[in-house]
């Protein structure tokens, strides 16, 4: 087949933070060093900038600050700053506010500023393109190319396949992106990210851990919620075997940003976290603020929150990864913004003296580990190394030990280290609830959905704006489905169906008796990852759909 | 005046024609119709029964086939001839393609997709949804004369329109039309699917959804349609499942209805499909779940088992 070749220095698989802070800081790199300028190309797979984007989102700028010191100038949209700080304990009917004195300062969130993430990268991406850098929207890498074990670059999917696979007449193969360094910044779960990894061996000391985040947009009414104020909650909707919490964010006009974070390593095969969030906002402190408004908008993405200990190695033969397809968050802060344009930079700063010198090997790109642990990226991280480790012991293992913290430096017992990826932490019917015969169709704790303030996932996906053409491959490969009807149905009751909070999972009656199968709605699909990364047997790849498909966070 | 642009084809009227009719009558403003192809007279003959001052045919040999280069010279021509005040036309794919270019040629302005048309002050303003439907907008004209409105499908009732008391008058309009200008050449039509179903000009449709349980059983849903005189078309995951070809898809990602039955069979009723068909003059709804959100669009409800609900809705059909 003919195809395409496009030869760039430094390619960027990825257009949210990190990626764009690469690119940004290539760019600057070039005015103040000059000399033959380096061609750069980001691949983003949203038909816009930003519109896959989505996080709660409290910024600190420091990143920010780094990367371009005239923001405010420039007119970025950071605009309302946290005016006021609070962290409740719920139990089911009540909450408890937790002093601000006794709120680990890692929560506090004075001089940051609550964002929207979707607004932020539309406009770095603006700044990248006034600088001259091409940002390829609606094209997403597929494969990583390779001579040997060095990367040499990136190819992007194919156009114009029908569902059965064959060629449309709208046909286009994917173009082959070579370049002198890649960075991988595909953000959590990143489908090249995760081949680069297995491939080369690039695991961490430990597996990575993952959450995954659910949020709405809402419009509320007037003096419901002070622009600016910034709510934490802990405990309910979640059990102490759950890792995790809420949001509420104020924002400015009467609306408001919702959502709820579960880690993606809880042991109930029957908990749905879309469940939960609707019970969230069932919760008396919660329902007197949405009672009256309205859901504007849905999205759910996980999280990497695995911390220091789980970030792989970053550097390769010729490419270098950052940003959330490395793990750089810190899950004590929520916070992964910033380190993403940090790690973006670093990659930058790495990969533009590394073309310059000639030479992209792994132990010239070693430098970026070099840049990591002697800035802030590693003062950060290191200290939290390991508190998502210590809540896998519970919740209040966990809070203890971010509680002390200040005094032990982050130290953990390493016994207590847990090497269990989530996928392996999430229990079989028969050993979770023991003598019960649960139906695996159930989930646990349902509440009854009114369509006003908790709604069912198919109307919250309407609001995702996910859209995919219809005539296209299934982008959810699932190796054998019959694990799903046969072993999965008995062992884990198919934890798929609730935990994809876009209703893209279904098992469906097939037959007269009591069989099922599995159903793909693939177009549902909000490019979360959760599936990939919490299914049992590891046998869901998530990949790219057509170029620009997926869904539209206005506002997120 | 308002000259209405109506569309044809091989001597059929599209019935969008006859809601930007509707549109135009609600003005309390006197009407002309227009009519471009060839063998124009049975569809002039049809559209003179409404309320309108005159029919005119556009009749060329070199708009037999349609073309956007020949639309717009003939039309440009007749606008010259009649000297509307406003130029209203159905928000069709016809429309979508050689309006913009014949206000372009005559440097007048365009409203495209309003849904409603008001006096403001003392003038009329077009509504028109904005912002993927977030907003709606009050649109006024400027510049001279005429204007141009585009009209949105299923924004006004077809069966709205006010009829003559006597048939209006059917004159004939000469155009002169350089075919070597025309550059398009048109191949002969084709579709794609094997059999493109148009379901948005479907008067009645029985859609049916996963309450059907089974491939077996659309054979009771074909039968209601046929007694109905109806379409059938479906949810979603009826289609998904290869029940029914996709091309009788109703919802955000099929066809977008507004007949003036729609009856639902075992449709939950989720947003998605709402969305497509939540136009439709009487929605009537059967399902088992009466919680299920298709009763909050419905007109009339049966919570009920559609498979002792549809039978006797056939048989009564067929005593009757």
């Amino acid at each position: 087949m003919d195809r395409e070749t496009l030869d760039v220095d430094v390619l960027i698989v990825g257009g949210g933070p990190a990626g764009l802070s690469a690119a940004l800081r290539l760019a600057s790199r070039q005015h103040r060093d000059g000399g033959e300028p380096l061609a750069v190309a980001v691949l983003e797979k949203s038909r816009q900038s930003g519109s896959h984007m989505l996080s709660g989102a409290v910024l600190d700028t420091s990143g920010l600050d780094e990367l371009l010191p005239d923001w405010k100038t420039r007119g970025a949209p950071v605009e309302t700053p946290v005016r006021d700080d609070r962290v409740y304990f719920l139990t089911e009917r009540s909450q408890l506010r937790i002093p601000n004195i006794l709120v680990p300062t890692s929560l506090h969130n004075r001089g940051n500023y609550i964002i929207s993430l979707n607004r932020f990268v539309r406009w770095l991406s603006e700044q990248a393109e006034t600088e001259g850098i091409d940002i390829f929207t609606g094209f997403a890498g597929t494969e990583v190319l390779y001579e040997g074990t060095r990367v040499v670059g990136v190819r992007t999917g194919d156009r114009g396949i029908d569902k059965s696979g064959a060629r449309k007449g709208t046909f286009e193969p994917g173009v082959d992106i070579k370049a002198s360094v890649t960075i991988f910044a595909d953000g959590v779960r990143g489908n090249l990210t995760k081949t680069l990894i297995q491939k080369l061996r690039l695991d961490g000391p430990l597996p990575q851990t993952y959450a995954i985040g659910i949020k709405e947009l809402w419009e509320i009414p007037p003096d419901r919620m002070p622009t600016g104020r910034v709510m934490h909650t802990l405990g309910y909707p979640l059990r102490s075997e759950e890792f995790g919490g809420a949001f509420v964010y104020g924002l400015p006009e009467g609306r408001l940003a919702i959502g709820l974070v579960v880690g993606l390593d809880y042991r109930d095969p029957l908990f749905d976290p879309h469940m939960a969030f609707q019970r969230f906002k069932q919760h008396p402190l919660i329902s007197a603020i949405l009672a009256g408004g309205q859901m504007t908008r849905y999205g759910a993405k996980a999280l990497p929150e695995g911390g220091w200990h789980t970030i792989p190695r970053c550097h390769v033969d010729g490419a270098l990864i950052v940003g959330d397809a490395a793990g750089f968050m810190n899950s004590m802060r929520l916070k992964g913004i910033h380190l993403a344009m940090k790690s973006g930079m670093c990659a930058a700063d790495t990969a533009f003296e590394a073309v310059r010198a000639g030479d992209v090997s792994a132990s010239q790109l070693e430098t970026f580990q070099q840049r990591v642990n002697a800035g802030s990226l590693r003062r950060e991280l290191y200290r939290v190394r390991n508190a998502h480790q210590a809540f896998g012991a519970g919740l209040w293992a966990g809070v203890v030990h971010a509680g002390l913290i200040p005094l032990t430096r982050g130290w953990w017992p390493r016994g207590l280290l847990s090497s269990e990826a989530g996928h392996e932490r999430i229990a079989r019917l028969a050993r979770y609830y023991r003598t019960e015969r649960p139906d695996p169709d159930s989930t646990s704790h349902p509440v009854k959905i009114d369509r006003t303030v908790t709604f069912d996932k198919l109307t919250n996906v309407h609001y995702s704006g996910t859209r995919h053409d219809e005539d296209q491959p299934v982008h959810l490969l699932v190796q054998d489905t019959d694990v799903c009807r046969t072993r999965c149905r008995e062992e884990y009751g198919n934890p798929c169906v609730r935990f994809c909070p876009a209703n893209v999972y279904e098992m469906v009656p097939d037959g007269d008796d009591d069989g099922r199968r599995l159903q793909i709605n693939a177009s549902n699909c909000v490019h979360c990852k959760t599936c990939d990364i919490m299914d049992p047997y590891q046998i869901i790849d998530w990949v790219p759909p057509e170029g620009g498909g997926g869904p539209e966070y206005e506002g997120m | 005046m308002i000259l209405v642009i109506a569309e044809q084809r091989d001597g059929v009227l599209n019935k969008a024609s006859w809601e930007a009719i509707v549109a135009s009558q609600q003005t309390g403003q006197p009407v002309q119709v227009a009519i471009a192809g060839v063998s124009l007279a049975p569809v002039a003959v049809e559209l003179a029964a409404a309320e309108v001052e005159s029919v005119l045919t556009v009749e060329h040999a070199a708009l037999g086939a349609y073309t956007a280069d020949g639309f717009v010279a003939a039309f440009a021509e007749v606008v010259d001839q009649v000297q509307p005040d406003l130029v209203f036309l159905p928000h069709t794919y016809q429309t979508r393609e050689f309006a913009p270019k014949l206000a372009a040629r005559l440097g007048r302005s365009l409203i495209t997709d309003c849904i409603a048309v008001k006096q403001r002050d003392d003038r009329l303003a077009f509504v028109r949804p904005m912002f993927q439907g977030k907003f709606v907008a009050d649109v006024a004209p400027t510049g001279p004369a005429p204007h141009f409105a585009s009209f949105q499908i299923g924004a006004f009732r077809p069966d709205a329109v006010t009829q003559g008391a006597s048939a209006a008058a059917i004159r004939a309009v000469d155009v002169t039309l350089d075919a070597g200008a025309i550059r398009q050449t048109v191949e002969p039509p084709f579709q794609e699917a094997k059999q493109a179903v148009d379901l948005t000009q479907a008067e009645r449709i029985v859609a049916v959804g996963r309450g059907i349980k089974a491939q077996e059983h659309i054979a009771l849903v074909q039968t209601l349609a046929t007694a109905l005189g109806a379409e059938v078309a479906a949810s979603r995951p009826i289609c998904d499942s290869g029940w029914l070809p996709m091309d009788r898809q109703v919802g955000s990602s099929g066809q977008t209805v507004s007949p003036k039955l729609y009856l639902a069979l075992g449709i939950s009723g989720a947003i998605q499909h709402l969305v497509g068909m939540k136009g439709s003059a009487t929605i009537v709804a059967i399902n088992k779940d009466a919680e299920a959100p298709i009763f909050e669009v419905a007109d009339l409800g049966i919570v009920g088992d559609l498979f002792e609900v549809v039978p006797a809705l056939i048989s009564a059909l067929a005593a009757d």
